[in-house]
């Protein structure tokens, strides 16, 4: 396709695939009323260039919303083709997220005591240790994970995909945090450990913040359905 | 009944050997019945540390296989009538020395001496699992190196899994300038990861090699740092409260570490 055909699509002011982050994965929904052609277009054009910062290096479920839109075979082969393009966007359904009852909470793990080097909590829901994490120790939570203590061993929160995990530590002092497919390492040196704080993605980026503003990143999150 | 401690680091090289040799012969020296058991079978070096190696005959795995009795595997030790040495085995299997046996051996050897202090392999294998079974209690045995103190954290683990009581710390081979100069980890950081008690801390101190050489072990000598330090670690077994030395006569450096030490 032409470049003026592209900058003619977008030129429309109007945005006709509207992206937008959930639990577990991204919703783009297709404006109903735009020919079909365009509204391609413009998808292809937001993943592969302008919004690739969405993707985070490890794989997502995609979720079609394309309202009272009718697909034909080619055009969603078409659809299905743009996403196969990139490869970290799995298409897992082309009538929206999945309902909102799926999510109901998991129970956590509480672990009382010290976590010591080579002892795993491998677990589907939030993990909360109520003591220390050493050097060698090893968290796996498809949720959050809550350490009341010194986190100085690795977590790994939203092992499953969820890019909207924290980790949260009392002290705060690392080996390696993965939040769901983005990985970081310590710096070579603590000076201090960081007292009350949380890793959480922005973007592919991991970031880490004061405690005191973690319900803030909850409310946003978890209404989720905010436009990226 | 005696009471069985085994001595144990995860790494190798920390000071189990050196540990044993002078906790169980400080152990004598205030009256105790003692014996050392060496389970490091293949790399066995107890009897060199305490110089008796030229008296072995049978050992553990003897014992364990049946073919000698508990008695005529041990060898008094040349100092005192009450301390004696079950040797390991050098050349055989150590798949030999099963748990089961182990267990019976330390049965046996609890209903004669006062304290049994086992000198446990290097490792998470085979050999610590015997070498851990039968006791009553763990010392757990770490230098002041990041390698050191991990691997005791994954042995403290290890020993908390089989519902022994909470270990005992030994930090050796401790510098006080390097310490000092942030070139070691310092007491302080070490009790905080590990968070058992402190049973002792011993300084590095070449007496410690010299002794070993001659088949002697430091305790023994009045006048080095180290020997003061197991003296120490022996009368805390015993029960007493024993301050932390200060390994350095000026500046208390040690001021900040109080943590001491419950022991039964
Ligand atoms: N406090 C110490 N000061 C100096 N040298 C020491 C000290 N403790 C142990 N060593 C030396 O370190 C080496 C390893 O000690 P060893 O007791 O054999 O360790 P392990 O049994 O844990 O492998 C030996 O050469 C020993 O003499
Ligand atoms: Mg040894």
């Amino acid at each position: 396709m032409a470049k003026s055909a592209r900058s003619t699509a977008s030129e429309g002011k109007r945005n006709l695939v509207t992206i937008k982050g959930i639990r577990n994965g991204l919703v783009f929904a297709l404006a109903e009323d735009a020919p079909f052609t365009d509204v391609l277009t413009e998808l292809e054009d937001k993943l592969l260039g302008s919004h690739q910062h969405l993707l985070s290096g490890s794989t997502l479920s995609a979720y079609i919303e394309k309202g009272k839109r009718q697909l034909s075979e080619d055009e969603e082969k078409a659809l299905r083709r743009i996403f196969a393009s990139q490869g970290e966007l799995i298409v897992s359904g082309l009538d929206g997220p999945p309902p909102l009852k799926d999510w109901r909470p998991k129970d956590p793990y509480v672990h009382k005591g010290t976590l010591r080097s080579g002892q795993l909590i491998e677990h589907d829901g939030d993990v909360v240790v109520i003591g220390d994490v050493n050097p060698g120790a090893h968290i796996i939570a498809s949720g959050d994970v809550f350490v009341m203590g010194r986190l100085r061993g690795s977590a790994h929160a939203g092992a499953g995909g969820d890019v909207l995990s924290v980790v949260a530590a009392t002290y705060f002092e690392p080996l390696q945090v993965r939040i769901a497919g983005v990985v970081r390492r310590s710096p070579e040196t603590y000076t201090r450990a960081a007292e009350m704080e949380f890793a959480y993605l922005e973007g592919n980026q991991m970031a880490v913040e004061k405690m005191s503003v973690l319900a803030q990143h909850r409310m946003r999150t978890r209404s989720s359905h905010a436009v990226i | 009944m005696g009471d069985a401690i085994v001595v144990t680091s995860g790494k190798g090289g920390v000071g189990k050997t050196t540990s044993s040799a002078n906790i169980g012969t400080a152990l004598a020296l205030l009256g105790k019945k003692v014996c050392l058991v060496d389970t490091d079978i293949g790399l066995r070096n107890l009897d060199v540390v305490m110089g008796l190696e030229n008296r072995i005959i049978f050992d553990i795995v003897d014992v364990a296989t049946g073919s000698c009795r508990l008695e005529q595997a041990l060898i008094k030790d040349k100092r005192f009538d009450h301390l004696v040495l079950l040797p390991a085995a050098q050349t055989k299997d150590k798949l030999a020395l099963s748990v089961d046996a182990m267990q019976t051996i330390i049965r046996n050897l609890k209903a004669q001496f006062d304290y049994i202090v086992i000198d446990c392999p290097a490792g998470i294998e085979h050999g610590f699992r015997v070498a851990i079974t039968g006791a009553d209690q763990a010392v757990v045995v770490t230098t002041p190196e990041q390698a050191a103190v991990r691997d005791a954290d994954r042995v403290i683990g290890l020993l908390e899994g089989v519902k022994l009581p909470p270990a005992k710390l030994v930090i050796n081979r401790i510098r006080p300038h390097m310490v000092k100069n942030g070139d070691m980890l310092d007491i302080d950081d070490i009790v905080g990861i590990l968070s058992l008690d402190l049973l002792g801390i011993v300084p590095d101190d070449e007496h410690v090699i010299r002794a070993a050489n001659q088949g002697e072990p430091t305790v023994l000598r009045p006048d080095s740092r180290a020997s003061l330090a197991y003296r120490n670690i022996a009368r805390r077994i015993l029960g007493d409260s024993v301050p932390l030395m200060n390994l350095e006569d000026d500046a208390g450096f040690f001021k900040r570490m109080k943590k001491l030490i419950g022991l039964r």
